[in-house]
């Protein structure tokens, strides 16, 4: 991996050869060991030595990007041509840019050398403990990868930034069984950069082994009504993924379809509720450090105590637009916690759901949702009663985010991820 | 296309292990354009050589990103000392499976031809500028144009070799209108599949008629209403018929499923489904005629098989690979497939489709006193117990046999099994859409198909 420099410098040489004068590139050499079991039993392993290369050329202000996985001098000299010719091919549009100059940097993030031993220890400690402690789990597959990248990113503004990063991955899919009767799936999973902990008790892997334990034996509510959903950390960022895609990022703010258009500065939101995306947060795994459009990355707030700060958008949608840039392309969203125990949450619920997944349509840009309730419990009286099936939730993300009743003082970190438990009312709710 | 170079390869095949070698170049072009701004122009290849190593039910997968005879030999390396690491740290060993299922050589299928971008993106301006013309009242309009093929070289060591291509080109068309109260509605179209560029777009003119009804729906649904919530008697059209077909039915009956849980574990044998039911995952051929998304030969080396899943409203089998076929006592038909080079084959769909039955569309809609007519779905998700949903981005009321008012995006939502029970009336063709994904750790291209279907089912609303 130490060549990756050599082939950056000729990638240059070559990008100067054809007379490309504006261009950024990233060039990445990855590794993955991955340790496949089903029904938990090891079955598959696999390792995996790939590069990538993604050249992006502007010229006379016309974009155009190539993109493959040989890093050979041939293949980068097709590279260049491909993407020369793809911007060639563009219509006009002088939005396209890149970030201005940030200068030099090199990022070092996790182990860049993997303990497999000892990684292959807590998976099957993980599969040993599920059989132990949950006996009518099965674990239809677990996946755990180490992934290692090693990336070089230039552009002809000056920046350079280069990677070193490792981490392990663990994920799970379960079903849970009592005689004939089997449970729906379950899932859950961690992006981990030691292996100090084990992984069922990291996340929210435990939770959801309880969960699926508990879902065997389902029932439909009886009618309609309109109650409180307590989501889930993962479907909190589930939900909260659909409201930055259907009312902040580009798409639909360059088309001027937004609800949130005009609304920066502006309370969409609950006061209770603070969104960002903080890659730098210590909690987070592999945070993004270079932004796709070349800025070094930065923690970004979203939302504030309900006020909307800032619309997601790149460089092309603010430069079209007329809005600002948010230097931060990535995920690792942060959810600010409240101050009431999950448990206080649910006793003060009279009529509702704790809504462990979300199995709908894509909402519209309206923000209507609409979908089936998974892994998910009635409650009534403050009390959980039971595992559900054939449950649907209606609602619009809007108005929910407004509706917000509590958030959890808990919270789940799974690397990708730190997110609360979220309450909220006005979702109407119907059974069979 | 890859230059098939590896047979040479054969030789350093481990003897008393089941090898499979696979060279695969994946071939991407993507252009979209939004509102008439280009925001997305790209090409991109991914290529290289994997091998699959399987010995006493324990596998060793390796690949590297190179296609060439020393990459070759690295694999098939690196992918035996991989199944020799799991036999040191697997507790049971799996199923030994038979020597053959038949060896040979599959023949070439076809060509990859590539396209200059230019002409990509003329064809993707040329349709925008003409839904511009055509529409100026629309608030919004995309056009995503993506090319997904895939050339793939396989050699096995007891099964058959064959060297394979699927190229793939779709364009999928957004517009959006806003209703009176001001929020935005859209309907999307995919046109295209199997086939290169030139094939699908050199004249786009001929998807005029398309857009026109796409247009269409989407104004319908800017005057639309929300469907009321409850068990209602639809009409299926037949995209959402081949919705069901995958989700509902197809993900229930994938064999690592059943082995996982699935309801069809119990069923087997049994009536899922009323008897106006038969469902197939179709290998490369439909009615005498090439199928969506033709497999010819599986990443495992089999030999692609129609598999019969339901027959007259039975559960009759399941989609499999070696393995799980010798654990089920059925015979491997070809569902063992990678997306790309570097994916270990899973078991997946390929052209999954309830077969017509008799009734006209016009029937069926006219049967109906109160219900929906539900005609496409934009995505769907199925659980091991048969729970489905997909959403609805295009619907109708039917009122006293009559199209009514158009919906507003909903979901529908039911037990598989419990279903396809309901289903009273099947329409006599079938509509058949290449352009289908698949998610199921990696994504995968399949084909989809059905007929229109009477039945009740669960419908969201306010």
């Amino acid at each position: 991996m130490s060549e990756m420099r050599e082939v950056a410098d000729l990638f240059d040489n070559i990008l100067i050869d054809k007379k490309i004068d504006k261009y950024t590139y990233v060039l990445v050499e990855s590794e993955k060991q991955e340790l496949n079991a089903q029904n938990g039993e090891f079955k598959l392993m696999r390792t995996v030595f790939d590069y990538y290369t993604s050249l992006t050329v502007f010229k006379d202000n016309k974009m155009g990007s190539a993109s493959g996985n040989d890093l050979s001098k041939d293949a980068l000299v097709k590279l260049a041509e491909d993407g020369l010719t793809a911007s060639e091919s563009s219509p006009e549009d002088p939005c396209h840019d890149i970030a201005p100059d940030q200068g030099k940097e090199v990022f070092r993030q996790g182990p860049y050398e993997p303990d497999m031993d000892k990684f292959i220890e807590r998976i099957q400690e993980c599969l040993d403990s599920i059989k132990k402690e949950y006996p009518k789990v099965n674990v239809m597959a677990a996946v755990g990868s180490y992934d290692k990248s090693h990336w070089i990113s230039r552009n002809t503004n000056g920046t350079e930034f280069e990677d070193f990063s490792g981490h392990y991955n663990f994920f799970f899919e379960i079903s849970a069984r009592e005689d004939d009767k089997t449970s729906g799936f379950g899932w859950a999973g961690v992006t981990v950069d030691d292996l100090d902990t084990p992984f069922i008790d990291r996340g929210n892997l435990r939770q959801s082994l309880e969960d699926i334990s508990n879902s065997i034996h389902t029932k439909s509510i009886d009618g309609k009504f309109e109650g409180t959903v307590i989501l889930t950390p993962g479907a909190a960022s589930n939900f909260l993924g659909m409201l930055i895609s259907h009312y902040m990022s580009d798409g639909v703010i360059i088309d001027g379809t937004s609800l949130w258009l005009d609304k920066v500065g502006e309370k969409v939101a609950s006061d209770k509720l603070t969104v960002s995306k903080k890659p730098f947060d210590d909690r987070i795994v592999g945070g993004e450090r270079g932004t796709q459009d070349g800025f070094r990355a930065e923690d970004v707030t979203l939302i504030e105590n309900g006020v909307l700060k800032t619309h997601s958008l790149s460089l092309y949608a603010a430069n079209k637009t007329g809005r600002p840039v948010v230097k931060n392309t990535g995920w690792s969203l942060v959810v600010e916690p409240g101050d009431k125990p999950l448990s206080e949450i649910i006793k003060s619920v009279d009529k509702g759901l704790i809504m462990g997944g979300f199995s709908g349509g894509e909402p519209g840009t309206n923000g209507d949702f609409s979908g089936v309730a998974k892994n998910s419990f009635f409650v009534e009286n403050g009390e959980i009663k039971y595992a559900l099936s054939e449950t649907m939730v209606n609602g619009n993300l809007g108005e929910i985010v407004k509706n917000i009743r509590d958030i959890s003082k808990e919270l789940v970190c799974n690397g990708n991820s730190v997110v609360p438990y979220i309450a909220v009312d006005g979702v109407v709710i119907s059974g069979k | 296309m890859l230059t098939d170079i590896y047979e040479v390869n054969k030789a350093l095949f481990e003897d008393g292990v089941q090898t499979v070698l696979r060279a695969q170049e994946n071939r991407y072009r993507t252009v979209s354009i939004l509102k008439g701004n280009l925001v997305n122009n790209s090409r991109r290849e991914s290529r290289g050589v994997s091998a699959l190593v399987g010995k006493e039910g324990l596998y060793g997968f390796a690949s590297i990103a190179e296609c060439s005879d020393e990459a070759a030999k690295k694999v098939l390396k690196s992918a035996s000392e991989n199944a020799k690491l799991m036999a040191r740290h697997a507790g049971n060993k799996g199923i030994v499976l038979p020597p053959s299922y038949g060896t040979g050589l599959v023949p070439t299928n076809g060509d990859i031809v590539d396209a200059e971008q230019k002409k990509i993106i003329d064809a993707c301006r040329k349709m925008d500028d003409y839904i511009a013309q055509k529409y100026p009242n629309l608030e919004s309009r995309s056009i995503y144009y993506s090319e997904d093929s895939q050339d793939r070289i396989i050699y096995s060591s007891d099964a058959y070799d064959g060297h394979l291509v699927t190229p793939r080109t779709c364009m999928y068309v957004g517009m959006s209108l806003k209703t009176k109260d001001g929020t935005p509605v859209e309907c999307y179209k995919g046109l295209g599949g199997f086939g290169n560029f030139e094939d699908n777009f050199a004249d786009v003119e001929q998807y005029y008629p398309e857009l026109e009804k796409l247009y269409k729906k989407v104004k319908d649904k800017s005057e639309g209403v929300y469907a009321e919530a409850g068990y209602k008697t639809v009409v299926l059209g037949g995209d959402m018929g081949g919705m069901l077909a995958h989700e509902a039915v197809g993900h229930t009956v994938e064999a690592d499923l059943v082995m996982g849980g699935s309801v069809a574990g119990p069923n087997l044998g049994k009536k899922v489904a009323s008897e106006l039911v038969t469902l197939v995952d179709f290998a490369h051929t439909y009615n005498g005629e090439r199928a969506p998304l033709p497999v010819y030969l599986d990443d495992e080396g089999i030999k692609a098989e129609d598999a019969v899943l339901i027959k007259d409203g039975i559960l009759t089998g399941y989609m499999n690979n070696r393995e799980t076929a010798e654990k089920f006592g059925m015979k491997p038909t070809g569902n063992a497939r990678g997306w790309a080079f570097c994916d270990e084959p899973l078991i997946r769909m390929r052209n999954t489709c309830i077969l017509p039955g008799k009734n006209t569309v016009e029937e069926l809609i006219e049967s109906v006193d109160d219900g929906y007519y539900l005609i496409n779905s934009g995505n769907g998700q199925a659980d091991l117990t048969g729970e489905f949903m997909f959403s609805v981005v295009c619907g109708y009321e039917i009122k006293n046999g009559k199209i009514g008012r158009a919906l507003l995006d909903t979901t529908v939502s039911g037990i598989a099994f419990d279903m396809l029970k309901t289903v009273d009336m099947v329409s006599n063709e079938v509509e058949w859409t290449g352009c289908g994904w698949c998610g199921k750790k990696q994504q995968m291209a399949v084909g989809m198909g059905g007929p229109h279907m009477r039945c009740k089912i669960m419908i969201g609303g306010r």
